[in-house]
């Protein structure tokens, strides 16, 4: 501070080599928790807390379309599953999860076992049908619904042209097509999500094993059913519980494509929940169904975190 | 004033090459060619240069200037010109008591640091303040502003959202009269009456339509200025309805007269008959039920009424729409889309325009635009390009709803958030912007979607100089505004408003009507129920005083009606 | 001799089953591409055409200009690309950190990791509503920062886990010489593990950067007029513009480009990536 080079200045820079040196040695004994630190710190400001606010914000009426925030007990929970559009959409989500990730599977084990050999061209392919995992689902949605819509849409006409008799599906206001249409976006967008992982589960299967199967004269579904098959089982649950978790949140093909409609017919949770909080601003009422999803989803969480933990301590 | 006027030549030279384009006169290639010769300088470089600006690059100071650059004036010797020189007359010189003069003289120059945030409806509705009001503002007063586009339901939820969150983002709000009485009350919208006081020509509320008028009138308070006569109209082909092999074949299938229909049933009726004769290239109707686009309340609530239908037992509360009079609105809704455009059900309003553009419905009704477009009127503008040219001109004849009361569906209120930093500068635009000579020039810009409400609209000479029966239009939507009814105003519109679209939609897809009107009503109840039986109580009392309520309390029905020649 | 054609036979059925599924899936994929890329070109006049137009006469590239400036894609793809790249430093800096700590020092344990992990799989819409709430009282509504935290936290478990992976390969031994040459842990991590993380570094931020680059529904509830990013634009095509095919057709097309990019960056670490490491590709 004083500029010469003074008794005085000289203690202070002692004490700060002092300082930096106690600092270094203490940073250097705690390196560990140092380390972890800004990201926990981050992930308990922005999930944990909010959650734990979220709880008094279930119990208390918050809404947009009434005043102040009296306690109100269990109301907000009794007012979701009073409401038969809540129950509804839950039966929705069911549906599409199960028909989603269903489809998917299938399709995506008769991809990965196409793909097994590689032949020329298998690399091209492989990069061409991943692409769909990389697109905001949001502009799947558009994809499909530009395919989709009439009039506009082409899907009837090539149709028509397919079956020789003229085709009038309205894909996105008529039940079930709605459901179709929707399907087929999401499995347009995550078939190849099972591939992928399907792929890299078949790469791993011992080739001696099919082999000697073969010695023994195994035939072909033979040998899929009790070689292939069961070696593949834990990658099979792996992929599908990562899709399931990923499909229980559908929300963003819905939004651009039906709104939820034709009615509620298309309402999944997710949509549901963001229309009772977001658009009608019901807030306690959609925390509080939060809350039931998130405790209805989190037995599955569960399992397939314990599921990767596995793999990583083996 | 000269420097406003951006070059004519080009202005002019460019309506030339997109008029001959939309005619199908050139190439693509040629017009394409042809514009960038034309707007080298003029059109393409501020085009870019206020993109740059809108994504933040540019300081204040060059934003400002290229705004000012870009308003959008016409040249003086055409209709649209003299309507915008007087508007721009008449914020600067005289009338002084104007509230159009009044707005600008308080606000020039005192606001050059604030930036107004004004909502709109995204696309074509924000059209009008991008490239006419707020950069004509903006020059008058040196006030800055900024469009937000919000999806139509988003100006009520992103307006609560932003009030919740306080972030005052949000200065001048586009909203639907129906929303003011939530907004109102869940204080997210602010009282005028104050600066009404100080600042307003009152003499310029009573140029609006009663029907308007007192639309934003609500617990004894003013929340903003109606700016946009929503009201639903027929629009019908006069060479289908003048056919005289159709007439004899229909009055010898019905012994009923052939003519533009008068009742719901009529209406389907006529409907189906032009389809059975004229199908695929003519259909009777076509119609937008896609679902939220923007919406079946409107279309449901119009003729819910007409066939005696009530929204609630004004007593216990308990919702009505499970009676004869909505089984009777939704199997004659049920008939019209059979007697449709095939694909009816997932047209969105824009989607129904194309098909009544293109020649492929001999009736449609719907909102005061389909006018100007019929008449080729609207295309002029490069901006509106995605709706073809219109096939129809000079064949379109005008007449109000079948059962005489239509919706005035939606419409718009621009209000004045709560949370505005910069109240009164909000307020004097709305007020500018609403007034006479100025509305006047935004309800007959070629894009535009906003539409005529003032006395002074529907007899404005120059407006009725637009196109050979341009004043036939005008005289029709002055008359169906006399019989129009009101959507739902009271607390929770929005909220009904979904459970109506939600139910309509269903039954497009196969629900029973009946199921499903009960499925509505017991969604009504809910949210009744929910914003409290007694506060719903006295808000559907207050929904009962005002005017158009009923098919037997619009303003032909008080004596209020407006008979202009 | 039977059995020899028998399989010939057999693996001529497979061959051609084999063809008609891989094409079939090829089409399925492709069209959709085709569809909207052929829909931003077209002049509004060939929408409705029957049979449809499948290339236009008379290409044209106006939905651009107005899907980059009317609609405000362009601002929204700038709000995208900062967002993204902020998250992905953040998140990948964060991740290197903690997937380090977890190895070498076996900070946190099991439970440590369990927790990280489930972070990944919280349903968006359970915790959009407390953070919307969050967010509002502390001024981080509608801002870049605010997107930048949120998305940092949705990609940690991912760049934490593909980091966690990949130091368990590294041997130790390498930093232990640097011990010994009194570096330090500190030394040791930033001059012997980090450099040798690269690869892993690269594709942990691919996969951060597609991961926000693909987000929708945050951006949605938490972002208005001035951080809204490119997805969220796409909600101006619905209701009253949904006729706007050319439009929102040209703005998928600009918003696809840096998906397929990373896309193909991310290849070879695809399985790993999309299983949170649980599958070594």
């Amino acid at each position: 501070m004083s500029g010469g080079i003074g008794a005085h200045g000289l203690a202070t820079r002692a004490a700060r080599r002092d300082g930096r040196a106690l600092l270094a040695t203490w940073s250097e004994q705690h390196i560990k928790w140092l380390l972890v630190a800004p990201a926990i710190v981050l992930i308990l400001a922005i999930t944990v807390y909010p959650l734990g606010y979220s709880v008094w914000v279930a119990f208390v009426n918050f809404d947009f379309l009434i005043p102040g925030h009296a306690f109100v007990g269990l109301g907000n929970f009794a007012a979701v599953l009073g409401d038969p559009v809540a129950l509804h959409s839950v039966v929705v989500t069911a549906i599409f999860t199960v028909a989603d990730v269903g489809i998917e599977f299938v399709l995506g084990l008769a991809l990965a076992l196409a793909l097994e050999k590689t032949f020329r061209g298998r690399g091209v392919l492989m990069a061409i049908f991943v692409v769909p995992l990389f697109i905001a689902p949001v502009i799947v949605g558009q994809f499909w619904s530009l395919l989709l819509q009439r009039p506009f849409g082409p899907m009837d006409y090539i149709l028509s042209v397919i079956l020789r008799h003229p085709v009038t599906i309205s894909w996105l206001t008529e039940f079930p097509w709605d459901f179709i249409g929707i399907i087929l976006a999401d499995v347009w967008q995550w078939t190849s999500f099972i591939l992928v992982i399907l792929l890299a589960g078949l790469a791993g299967i011992a080739s001696e094993l099919h082999e000697a199967a073969a010695i023994d004269g195994a035939g072909g579904w033979q040998n899929f059913r009790f070689i292939t098959l069961p070696q593949l089982v834990p990658m099979i649950l792996l992929a599908v519980t990562f899709r399931l978790l990923g499909a229980v949140n559908l929300f963003d093909t819905i939004f651009m494509m039906t709104g939820g409609g034709p009615g509620t017919s298309t309402y999944t949770t997710a949509y549901y929940l963001y229309q009772t909080g977001f658009q009608q601003f019901h807030l306690s009422q959609a925390t509080a169904g939060s809350w039931l999803f998130l405790i209805l989803v989190s037995v599955a969480i569960f399992l397939l975190v314990r599921r990767l933990l596995k793999v990583e301590e083996a | 004033m000269d420097e406003m006027i951006p070059n004519e030549e080009h202005e002019r030279a460019l309506a030339r090459e997109l008029d001959a384009w939309l005619a199908g006169d050139h190439s693509r290639r040629h017009v394409l060619a042809a514009l960038l010769g034309i707007g080298a300088g003029a059109a393409v470089l501020p085009a870019t240069a206020r993109a740059a600006s809108r994504a933040g690059f540019l300081g204040r100071q060059q934003e400002q200037l290229l705004e000012q650059a870009a308003a959008e004036l016409a040249s003086p010797d055409t209709p649209l010109g003299k309507a915008q020189a007087d508007a721009v007359a008449a914020s600067t010189k005289a009338p002084t008591d104007g509230s159009a003069y009044r707005a600008v003289a308080a606000a020039k120059g005192k606001y050059n640091n604030v930036s107004l945030a004004l909502t709109y409806e995204a696309g074509l509705q924000a059209l009008e303040p991008r490239n006419f009001s707020g950069p004509l503002w903006q020059q008058l007063t040196g006030m800055n502003y900024s469009v937000v586009e919000l999806a139509h339901p988003d100006l009520y939820s992103k307006a609560i959202t932003e009030h919740i969150a306080g972030s005052g983002a949000y200065d001048v709000l586009d909203i639907e009269p129906a929303w003011i009485p939530s907004l109102a009350n869940g204080g997210v919208i602010a009282p005028v009456d104050e600066y009404v006081k100080k600042y307003m020509n009152e003499a310029d509320l009573n140029d609006y339509h009663p029907l308007f008028k007192y639309l934003p009138l609500y617990k004894g308070k003013r929340w903003g200025f109606f700016d946009d006569g929503d009201q639903l109209e027929l629009y019908y082909r006069t060479d289908v309805f003048g056919d005289p092999k159709l007439k004899s074949a229909y009055e010898a299938k019905y012994k009923q007269p052939y003519r533009v229909p008068t009742t719901w049933d009529e209406y389907s009726q006529v409907a189906q008959f032009i389809t059975d004769q004229l199908a695929p290239n003519v259909y009777g109707a076509v119609h937008f039920r896609k679902f939220g686009s923007p919406g079946n309340q409107y279309a449901f609530c119009q003729e819910f009424r007409v066939n005696g239908g009530v929204f609630f037992d004004a007593k216990t509360m308990q919702a009505q729409l499970a009676t004869p009079a909505g089984i009777k609105t939704l199997e004659q809704m049920i008939a019209a889309n059979k007697a449709s455009v095939p694909g009816n059900n997932d047209l969105d309003a824009v989607a129904a325009w194309v098909a009544w553009l293109t020649g492929k419905s001999a009736m449609h009704f719907s909102w005061p635009p389909t006018g100007r477009m019929s008449e080729n009127y609207s295309q002029r503008s490069k901006a509106i390009n995605f709706v073809p040219a219109s096939k129809i001109a000079g064949k379109v004849g005008y007449a109000i709803m079948p059962g005489k009361n239509g919706e005035m569906a939606s419409g718009f209120v621009k209000a004045i958030s709560a949370d505005s930093r910069n109240p009164e500068a909000a307020y004097l635009f709305a007020q500018w912007q609403s007034s006479p000579p100025i509305s006047l020039v935004r309800v007959m810009l070629p894009y535009t979607l906003r539409d005529p409400y003032r006395i002074s609209h529907y007899t404005s000479p120059i407006y009725r100089s637009l196109w050979p029966s341009a004043k036939d239009y005008l005289l029709n939507l002055a008359n169906a505004a006399n019989f129009g009814i009101t959507d739902l105003i009271m607390p929770g519109w929005q909220d009904y408003a979904l459970t109506l679209d939600r139910m309509c939609t269903a039954v497009w897809a196969g629900k029973d009507p009946k199921a499903a009107l009960e499925g509505a009503d017991a969604e009504w109840n809910a949210t009744t129920r929910k914003i409290g039986v007694d506060a719903q109580r006295a808000a559907y009392q207050e929904f009962l005083k005002g005017v158009a309520c009923y098919p037997d309390h619009t303003v032909d029905a008080m004596g209020q009606a407006v008979h202009l020649t | 001799m039977t059995r020899k054609r028998g399989l010939l036979f057999r693996w001529r059925r497979f061959g051609i089953g084999r063809s008609v599924l891989l094409g079939l899936f090829l089409l399925f994929v492709l069209f959709p591409f085709y569809w909207v890329a052929v829909t931003s070109i077209k002049p509004s006049s060939d929408y409705l055409a029957m049979p449809p137009v499948w290339f236009p006469a008379h290409p044209t590239i106006v939905h651009y200009v107005a899907a980059l400036f009317a609609y405000r894609g362009l601002a929204g793809l700038l709000n995208s690309l900062i967002v993204a790249v902020a998250t992905t430093v953040a998140s990948v800096a964060l991740g290197t950190c903690m997937g380090y700590s977890m190895v070498r020092f076996g900070t946190g344990g099991r439970d440590l990791a369990f927790w990280v992990l489930s972070q990944r799989f919280l349903p968006p819409i359970a915790v959009v509503l407390p953070i919307f709430l969050l967010y509002r009282s502390f001024g981080l509504y509608d801002t870049r920062f605010g997107l930048v935290l949120i998305y940092t936290v949705m990609t940690l478990p991912l760049s934490v886990w593909m980091m966690y992976a990949y130091f368990r390969q590294v041997p130790r031994a390498l930093e232990e010489a640097a011990l010994v040459d009194g570096c330090g842990w500190w030394g040791a991590f930033w001059r012997i593990a980090v450099p040798l993380a690269v690869p892993a570094i690269i594709a942990a931020a691919a996969f951060a950067f597609i991961g926000v680059w693909t987000e929708f529904f945050f951006a949605l509830n938490l972002t208005s007029r001035h951080a809204f990013t490119l997805p969220t634009v796409f909600r101006s095509f619905l209701s009253f513009q949904g006729a706007q095919y050319g439009e929102s057709s040209a703005l998928a097309v600009i918003s696809l480009v840096p998906s397929i990019v990373l896309g193909m960056l991310v290849q070879k670490h695809l399985v790993r990536g999309l299983t949170l490491g649980a599958v070594r590709g």
